[in-house]
């Protein structure tokens, strides 16, 4: 095996690089000023604009499908589009980590640095091909943000949380791991462009291999949180101060399920029957549970949490459709566009929620909602455009990710699990309805923190704007992420 | 661009209303532009050609072109009447809200111009996602009317409206994808336009209720059922009605419950006729039903609201039961009866708000001998009350009588308890008018605190137009029917094979109606 590393390799990682070397910055001007923290204002500006050039960066070396350190690490238009949305997420929570009373204590510098490593082992992840890849971009990811979790100093939910994400984080980890064992005892390799194509046979032929590729999903069910190993999600969620939340719920989520689609999306894989079967099913539990426990929540994050629960189970339709098309493309760009989609709209809820937590162990309640049209118009006219797209009403962005995702489910011909997303959405209509209800038709005096909160205001309102503009425009957006990775 | 102007200049006004800084004209501009939209869409009617049945108007180009998703509009016999309707009540409602909304003026009549969108964009839509996503956005503004002007139990009425009629639609977007696979297999191409859905033949199996034709035809008439609403999927409106703001249950009786006898007229029965007519059955028991079970539960209603309601479930019953009568006078009554149930059930919700105001009650047991107090009041209601009975002369007639004619003609069992229905409209009607309006003068009537005033200017100026369409759609009906003769007939004689084709504009146009027969 030729080992050697060339210049194309380090080029087509130069985002990491990039991204890594400036979530440096803060931290050793902290260093060198003797410990102090710099304002934070000047720190955020530092980590915003490390992304924006890991993003440019992106945009001129990676895609057209170019490979990395021995087929370690692949630069496709998955790749691209999901590192898009995993950035653009960190950079998001990351404006609101500082208008955050949970988050803008003494440690920002920390906290910047750590969100930052979390991006990229973000980036890692969605790009790697070779499951110690997998592994080494999980762990750097999953690593930053039990300790960015923990940091929050006073509160006693999030300490909880931290323990609980690590503690189940880990056993996640541990049983992928102990599934990529399997598989290179089986097949000698770790590398899924290796083994993928002849996996229906593996499968058939040796136990080992079974036992590792289930195992390995298994490991991604944890991390995305499908039905029934969930339940650490509504916890962390709610614990965890709002901003890490919010970056939990997108970008983790987001290149999750793009390794996930990565690994598992092959036809000879899916396509062999007790699996199908099995992610099927795990589809419709995965959305049933979440939109049942959901309507039973009054903790707002713990709402969003469970929905982002039932949101799995929608995306796993699209996963599975992407493994059985024979036009992979067609599956795997409903599947990066409802991704699009939903982080734009779940970073919205997540921010106007964190805007409203007075302090650092203040719990948005829906009812805290009420009123907060009369106060704040602009953004509860913002809050409605988030909900209504995350309960997919058109003409919102988040119709259009259902449409174009369950229209390609159709398409191959998984009609049921079409309709048991469709009738899923119309309970989530129920809970998503009701904060829309609590601002605008019920009194109160639902405040938000008396602090300025410019930055996450424009970026909320940003965000609304570009959920109506982009649902219009929805079509061309489709067609350059499909084109994007044929 | 005419269309596309009709279609979304009123989310242009939302705008407008939204920045002026005005309060105290903003109602004035609000009523302005919606009789600007009310005039320009009379000028559809002057450029309609009322000889063709062809699609005219048409403006289409690719919205979402790899699903084959077009921007398409294009109006015929069928559609013209519902957009004047909708334009026509528009500015009415605007004038009868004056003094009923007064809090949050400013964002009703956002919700208003948005709702007048969504309901001109779904009759208008020619393609099946641009539909949807009209139909899908009427229900929002409808939600927050409802939820936020509404009564005591508004939130409960506003999300079970809401779910209801979302739950119903959802099957028919599958219902839409799944045909949009279907043009693909057909054509070659994906399509989502209802030109190319018209094209498809899709298998029929009669006798069970597992083959595709029957399984698209219940997915796409659940949803307008609801709309409709059709027994026994009704119960949403009576919630709904009661506790809308007055300007919301016109809104709703008047236009949104045409939307779902519009679907079947447009969508149903011409995309899966073998499946509508073997199912026929079905829906014209469901209307027979629907017919006398909502007469009968109006009768007992103790509130004059929720009796208006649920004659509304009685009225809407004839529609369906024309529209599944299959022949030109039940289809052309249906369409008919669309508008006249606009008119007079939104005039009655009109002035039943307007006592409303005045007494603060909506009970009929409190009220008596209001005659004697309130004549100008009285008179305009019983002229509706006479046309919601469909006394002769009067609107209601002419639709009710086509209807049953064409039911006779079809299936003269249903006829024969549909008419029932027409006795029990005029029991319940004139009983409740009887004890409102005559006897002993009722609490509220007698109260000496509050001297009930009679109807003033602008209440009078909300009501005279309603009342000449009353006896104009009465007397004239052929005034109105002729425009839309061309169509009925054409879908009529073309049932099975109906080749809606796009007019080509300029060229004499009286040949392609011809061509169908």
């Amino acid at each position: 095996m030729n080992s050697t590393v060339g210049l194309s390799d380090i080029l087509l990682i130069s985002p990491m690089i990039a991204l890594f070397l400036t979530s440096l910055i803060p931290l050793t001007l902290k260093v060198l000023r003797g410990n102090r923290e710099q304002s934070p204002i000047v720190t955020l500006t530092q980590g915003l604009i490390g992304i924006v050039i890991a993003i440019a960066l992106l945009m001129v070396f990676g895609g057209a499908g170019k490979t990395a350190f021995n087929n370690g690490l692949i630069f496709d238009g998955v790749t691209q589009w999901m590192s898009v949305i995993a950035l653009f997420a960190a950079g998001a929570s990351m404006i609101m980590m500082y208008e955050n009373p949970a988050t803008t204590g003494k440690q920002f510098s920390e906290l910047i640095f750590l969100a930052m490593s979390s991006a990229v082992g973000m980036l890692i992840l969605v790009a790697a091909v070779d499951l110690l890849m997998v592994f080494i971009g999980l762990e750097m990811m999953s690593l930053a943000l039990y300790l960015m979790i923990a940091m929050s100093h006073e509160e006693k939910l999030s300490k909880e949380a931290a323990l609980k994400y690590f503690v189940l984080g880990s056993f996640a980890s541990a049983i992928f791991l102990y599934g990529v064992a399997f598989i290179f005892g089986s097949t000698g390799g770790t590398n899924i462009l290796s083994f993928m194509e002849n996996a229906s046979e593996l499968i058939q032929t040796s136990r080992l291999f079974l036992f590792g590729i289930t195992f390995v999903i298994l490991g991604f069910c944890f991390k995305v949180s499908i039905a029934p190993f969930h339940a650490w999600t509504p916890d962390v969620y709610q614990g965890a101060p709002t901003p890490h939340t919010a970056f939990m719920a997108t970008a983790v989520k987001a290149v999750s399920f793009a390794a996930f689609l990565r690994v598992i999306a092959t036809k000879s894989l899916i396509g062999s029957d007790h699996l199908f079967d099995i992610l099927q099913w795990l589809a419709v539990i995965t959305m049933i549970v979440g939109n049942t426990a959901a309507i039973l929540q009054n903790n707002f994050k713990r709402m969003i949490a469970y929905s982002s629960i039932a949101h799995s189970g929608y995306v796993l339709v699209g996963v599975i459709t992407a493994g059985v098309s024979d036009n992979g493309a067609f599956g795997a760009s409903g599947v990066i566009f409802y991704l699009l989609s939903y982080s734009l709209m779940t970073l919205g809820a997540f921010a106007i929620a964190g805007m409203m937590e007075k302090s650092e162990s203040h719990i948005v309640n829906i009812d805290d909602l009420a009123g907060f049209a009369k106060q704040r118009p602009m953004l509860a006219l913002c809050m409605t455009v988030f909900l209504l797209s995350l309960a997919g009403i058109p003409p919102t962005l988040g119709f259009f990710g259902k449409f174009y995702m369950f229209n390609a489910a159709i398409g191959e011909g998984l009609l049921w699990l079409a309709i048991w997303g469709m009738l899923n959405s119309v309970i989530a209509v129920y809970y998503y309805l009701r904060p829309i209800v609590v601002m605008y038709m019920k009194d109160g005096d639902a405040e938000i923190a008396a602090r300025p909160l410019n930055a996450t205001t424009v970026t909320v309102v940003a965000m609304a704007l570009a959920i109506v503009l982009m649902g219009f425009m929805s079509g061309p957006l489709f067609a350059a992420v499909e084109k994007s990775l044929l | 661009m005419i269309l596309s102007a009709i279609v979304f200049l009123p989310l242009l006004f939302a705008l407008i209303v939204a920045v002026w800084p005005n309060a105290k004209t903003l109602r004035h501009l609000a009523l302005g532009l919606s009789v600007i939209e009310f005039l320009l869409s009379l000028v559809i009617l002057q450029q309609f050609d009322a000889n063709s049945a062809s699609l005219q108007m048409v403006e289409k180009f690719m919205w979402i072109e790899r699903f084959g998703i077009q921007y398409f509009m294009g109006i015929d016999g069928i559609s013209l009447w519902l957009v004047l309707l909708t334009t026509f009540l528009t500015p009415i409602i605007i004038l009868a809200s004056w003094t009923s909304i007064s809090e949050k003026v400013k964002g009703f009549h956002v919700c208003m111009f948005i709702l007048q969108t969504a309901m001109l964009g779904t009759f208008l839509a020619m393609d099946a996602v641009f539909f949807y996503t009209f139909w899908e956005l009427s229900l929002v503004p409808m939600y927050f009317m409802v939820g936020i002007w509404g009564g005591a139990r508004r939130i409960y009425a506003t999300v079970k409206f809401f779910i209801f009629t979302m739950a119903g639609s959802v099957l028919m977007l599958v219902a839409i994808i799944y045909m949009m696979y279907l043009t693909q297999e057909v054509t070659g191409h994906m399509s989502a336009s209802l030109l190319d859905f018209y094209k498809l033949k899709i298998p029929f199996v009669g006798g069970t209720f597992f083959s595709l034709q029957t399984l698209l035809f219940f997915a796409f008439a659940l949803a307008f059922a609801i709309k409709v609403p059709a027994f026994p999927v009704h119960t949403w409106l009576p919630d709904a009605h009661v506790e809308a703001p007055t300007p919301g249950s016109v809104i709703l009786a008047g236009v949104m419950l045409k939307m779902g006898t519009y679907g079947f007229l447009r969508w149903v029965i011409p995309l899966f006729p073998e499946a509508s007519e073997y199912w026929a059955w079905l829906f014209m028991l469901i209307g027979t039903v629907g017919i006398i079970y909502g007469a009968l539960v109006a009768m007992v209603q103790p509130d004059v609201k929720k009796l208006v309601a649920y004659s509304s479930v009685s009225h809407m019953g004839y529609i369906l039961l024309g529209l599944f009568a299959f022949n030109a006078y039940g289809i052309g009554g249906g369409l008919y009866q669309m508008l006249n149930h606009g008119i007079s059930t939104g005039a009655l919700f009109i002035l039943i708000g307007m006592i409303y105001e005045r007494t603060h009650s909506r009970e009929i047991s409190k009220y008596g001998g209001l005659a004697g107090v309130l004549p100008i009041f009285t008179i305009f209601f019983f002229i509706i009350t006479l046309s919601s009975i469909a006394v002769p002369m009067t609107n209601g007639f002419v639709g009710e009588f086509m209807i049953l004619l064409g039911t006779f003609k079809a299936a003269p069992a249903f006829a024969y308890f549909a008419v029932l229905g027409v006795v029990l409209g005029a029991v319940y009607m004139l009983w409740m008018f009887k004890r409102v309006f005559f006897g002993p003068q009722g609490e509220l009537v007698k109260d000496e605190h509050h001297p009930l005033h009679d109807l003033n200017t602008r209440e009078i100026a909300v009501l005279v137009p309603m009342v000449i369409m009353v006896f104009w759609m009465g007397l004239f009906p052929n005034n109105f029917l002729n425009y839309s003769k061309a169509s009925i007939d054409f879908l009529v004689n073309n049932k099975n094979n109906y080749n809606l084709t796009i007019a080509t504009p300029g060229a004499a146009t009286t040949t392609q109606a011809q061509g169908g027969n």
